[in-house]
């Protein structure tokens, strides 16, 4: 009986969308939304596709070459998430205790895990990707043939990604050793999602619909008719359906290699689990930093110091934490890259205000990092003592002492990471005199008060039974995201007269008079009173309400 | 005497750790056999290795003859494991969830298992929530769950691990009195705890466990005699063979502590 593991995915689905055997209004809400986006999809990709079509040849080639980077896109984030996921359903899940235990042959689970994490990473991919495919058969005025080969392409490309990625996690697990596997495998993928986002960046799509980028039209005809990835499986997908799209043809090798490849890596997958899983599960769960000695902490004993040192080693000790400065990392250098390939040059407002501009808006998109950052890392750092902040409140320290400590050692990082933006892209800009001190100045008002309110909201939105920070960051981080960027908004908006004034005065004398200097000074005051007095009074009222 | 879990020379190292190391016991039929040590013994490691969870860096696990190396499924058919930490699938109702576990324990029909699990829910107190969904359960109501679980299938061997961890104590009684009839009834059961009460009023033979080795092996009788020192109860042997006896010289220390005024300190 190979479907007896199934039962309680199953079941419990069952439960959880229709609890007491009633279709419950969450699952109806569910399927509302779920259908009003389908719909809207189909509709925006449907004149999306009528505009393309509405131009020339040129359109309907570029049509389908965005099809094909969708697809490469799409297999390459189910290739990510199945990763991630089969580490977890593989190695972690808790019921492997009893799984495991009882008298269960390795393929009968590997079957197990293998649809579960297909169906649970690629479903809403699924959901929503068909709604835009369906739109390239209407748009086309494909035949009815098309209508089967979608639905047959689209879930064997999902088939081979999960598969694929399965095969992969057995393989890694087993041949890195112990615990740190786990998290060099999220690792791994981590790499493999930042590397797909650099490639896509970095190749810069937007050049494909520039034929002046191009020196001969043929040159660039021929390079958005190249198929994408003819290696790739989610290249088979979009050429099968390309092919049928534009030429009405069903290109027979490619529906092969579709329908026979996700057997050949489950089969594959299904040997490496037998060979590799027992070792490799055993090997999980060694601890890691369990049988590992750590030297003594040495300098200031002070309760400040040690609430900066607990903060930094549950940061540094906690890979789930530190991992996610990868995909932080790779955003700084896409950012900065964005900087140095604009071209200002082309426009026809000249460089020098143009780039001021850009400057003075970079400082809304530093505050935008700042706050998106500050509602990942800061807004649940109080959260994150969960049951152990009962050993804060107990103790002879009063909570705003205890606040403005970690306010403190939070602030050390933002500061460095918006010096960082600030010089590098002003630096890229050739922005020089006050405007470069008053980016400067305005990223690091900005910064330090997002900051602020973002201890102030996770104060006031605690969830001590999270069972991590990530879980903590319930509707409250997304009303403090909003609340920063209105904040940061109001700010700025009023900053942006005297701050144009300036750098009109001195791009044409290079001098910075007084009145300016003055108007300027007047505004800066009042946006420090303003933050201050925000910060200052969110926190209080959060502390007063967590203190009740 | 029927021997139905055999252990010869087992160890486990992670890393360079040695977590246990060249243990060798034997089960009968019919025998509760408890395995007592400090924290970090080593306990958990070896019952993990018992339930095919972890695999050994050295020495063979036999169940009913079965080495549980070479043929797991065979092995694993024939025990039942009770984890001490009772993670069970919240969104199931605790009948399906028993029919899960019968599912995959026995082929065909699962009505003669449910029957006999209906027994034990009754001696529980768990009736009436057998259709209630286990994410409503209390931390006592889903130990009995996978109590149930493991008893209704019948199983010569049962390995568990801190059986009395959150029951009340009725469920307990009822738990203990379950032990000694199973192994009335011929099963082997391997009992991990820190209760001293409960292994001296359970066990037939006790292994105590110090650094992942066996320090001393036998009945009470057997190990109080080896403690030599003519102590009666089974905590103070333990102490004894642990090597614990220093901790009269701790207590005495604390005594004397006790006397000084509340603040002073040592220099």
């Amino acid at each position: 009986m190979t479907l007896r593991l199934f039962q309680p995915w199953l079941r419990g689905g069952r439960h959880r969308f229709f609890p007491g055997g009633r279709v419950g209004l969450r699952a109806l809400a569910i399927l509302a939304l779920g259908t009003a986006v389908c719909v809207a999809l189909h509709l925006v990709t449907m004149r999306v596709l009528a505009y393309f079509h509405g131009q020339n040849e040129l359109g309907v080639i570029l049509s389908l070459k965005i099809f094909q980077m969708v697809w490469i896109t799409i297999f390459a984030m189910l290739i990510f998430s199945a990763m991630v996921t089969s580490v977890s359903t593989l190695y972690l899940s808790s019921d492997n205790e009893i799984i495991l235990a009882g008298p269960v042959a390795a393929d009968e689970i590997y079957l197990m895990r293998y649809v579960t994490t297909t169906i649970d990473t690629s479903w809403m991919v699924l959901v929503f990707s068909l709604p835009v495919f369906a739109a390239y058969g209407r748009v086309f005025g494909a035949g009815w043939p098309f209508w089967p080969l979608l639905l047959f392409a689209v879930p064997a490309t999902a088939a081979i990604a999960s598969a694929m990625a399965m095969l992969a996690t057995v393989v890694l697990i087993y041949f890195f050793p112990a615990r740190r596997t786990k998290d060099i495998v999220l690792y791994l993928s981590l790499l493999f999602g930042i590397l797909l986002y650099l490639i896509l960046r970095l190749m810069r799509p937007e050049d494909l619909v520039d034929p002046e980028r191009y020196g001969e039209f043929i040159e660039y005809f021929s390079a958005i008719s190249t198929p994408v990835g003819p290696w790739l499986p989610a290249g088979w997908s979009s050429g099968l359906l390309a092919t049928y799209l534009l030429d009405g043809r069903i290109d027979w090798l490619l529906a092969g290699l579709l329908l026979t490849t996700p057997f050949v890596f489950f089969f594959a997958g299904e040997l490496a689990m037998r060979r590799w899983f027992l070792p490799g599960f055993s090997r999980s769960q060694d601890s890691f930093g369990g049988h590992m000695r750590f030297s003594p902490t040495r300098g200031p004993n002070a309760a400040w110091a040690w609430i900066w040192r607990k903060e930094l080693k549950y940061f540094l000790r906690d890979s789930s934490e530190w991992s996610q400065l990868f995909m932080v990392g790779a955003l700084i250098v896409v950012y900065l890259y964005n900087f140095k390939v604009l071209p200002l040059d082309r426009s026809p407002i000249p460089t020098e205000y143009l780039a001021r501009m850009i400057a003075f808006a970079n400082i809304a998109l530093v505050g935008f990092i700042a706050a998106s950052l500050a509602a990942r890392f800061v807004y649940p750092s109080l959260s994150g003592e969960r049951g152990a902040f009962y050993l804060i409140a107990s103790a002879p320290l009063s909570l705003g002492r205890f606040l403005f400590w970690k306010f403190l050692f939070y602030l050390i990082p933002f500061t460095l990471l918006t010096v960082l933006l600030v010089a590098v892209s002003n630096h890229l800009l050739h922005i020089d005199g006050p405007m470069w001190l008053v980016s400067l100045f305005l990223s690091l008002l900005l910064t330090w008060t997002t900051v602020a309110m973002a201890l102030g909201f996770g104060v006031r939105f605690a969830d001590f039974r999270s069972e991590n920070r990530i879980s903590a960051m319930g509707p409250g981080a997304v009303l403090y995201l909003f609340c920063a960027i209105l904040y940061q908004l109001l700010l700025l908006g009023p900053m942006a007269w005297p701050v144009y004034r300036l750098a009109r005065r001195w791009l044409r004398t290079s001098i910075l008079s007084l009145p300016d200097a003055l108007i300027l000074s007047g505004w800066a005051a009042g946006a420090i009173a303003i933050s201050f007095l925000l910060a200052f009074l969110l926190c209080r009222h959060s502390l007063h309400t967590l203190q009740k | 005497m029927n021997v139905v879990l055999q252990i010869e020379h087992l160890s486990k190292k992670f890393g360079s750790f040695t977590a246990v190391s060249d243990i060798s016991l034997a089960v009968s039929a019919g025998e509760i056999f408890g395995f007592l040590g400090p924290n970090g013994a080593g306990k958990t490691t070896t019952i993990k290795m018992l339930a095919g969870l972890l695999l050994p860096s050295a020495g063979t696990v036999s169940i009913c003859g079965h080495d549980l190396a070479r043929s797991p499924l065979a092995g694993k058919r024939l025990t039942g494991y009770i984890p001490d930490r009772p993670y069970l699938y919240e969104k199931l109702t605790g009948d399906e969830y028993l029919r899960f576990i019968a599912s995959l324990y026995r082929e065909g029909d699962p009505e003669p298992v449910i029957a006999e699990a209906g027994r034990f829910l009754e001696l529980f107190d768990l009736s009436d929530w057998r259709h209630h969904l286990i994410e409503g359960y209390s931390h006592g109501m889903r130990q009995k769950l996978i109590m149930t679980s493991i008893f209704m299938l019948g199983q010569p061997l049962i390995v568990v691990d801190e059986p009395m961890v959150g029951l009340d104590p009725k469920s307990a009684r009822i738990v203990k009195e379950l032990f000694k009839s199973l192994a009335a009834r011929g099963t082997a059961v391997f009992l991990s705890t820190h209760s001293m009460e409960i292994a001296e009023e359970l066990c037939d033979r006790i292994a105590i466990i110090q650094h992942g080795r066996l320090t001393s092996t036998g009945s009470i009788d057997e190990l109080r005699a080896q403690a030599a020192s003519g102590r009666k109860n089974l905590e103070d042997i333990f102490l004894e063979l642990t090597g614990a006896y220093e901790l009269q010289g701790i207590i005495r220390a604390l005594r004397q502590d006790a006397g000084r005024p509340a603040g002073e300190v040592d220099r």
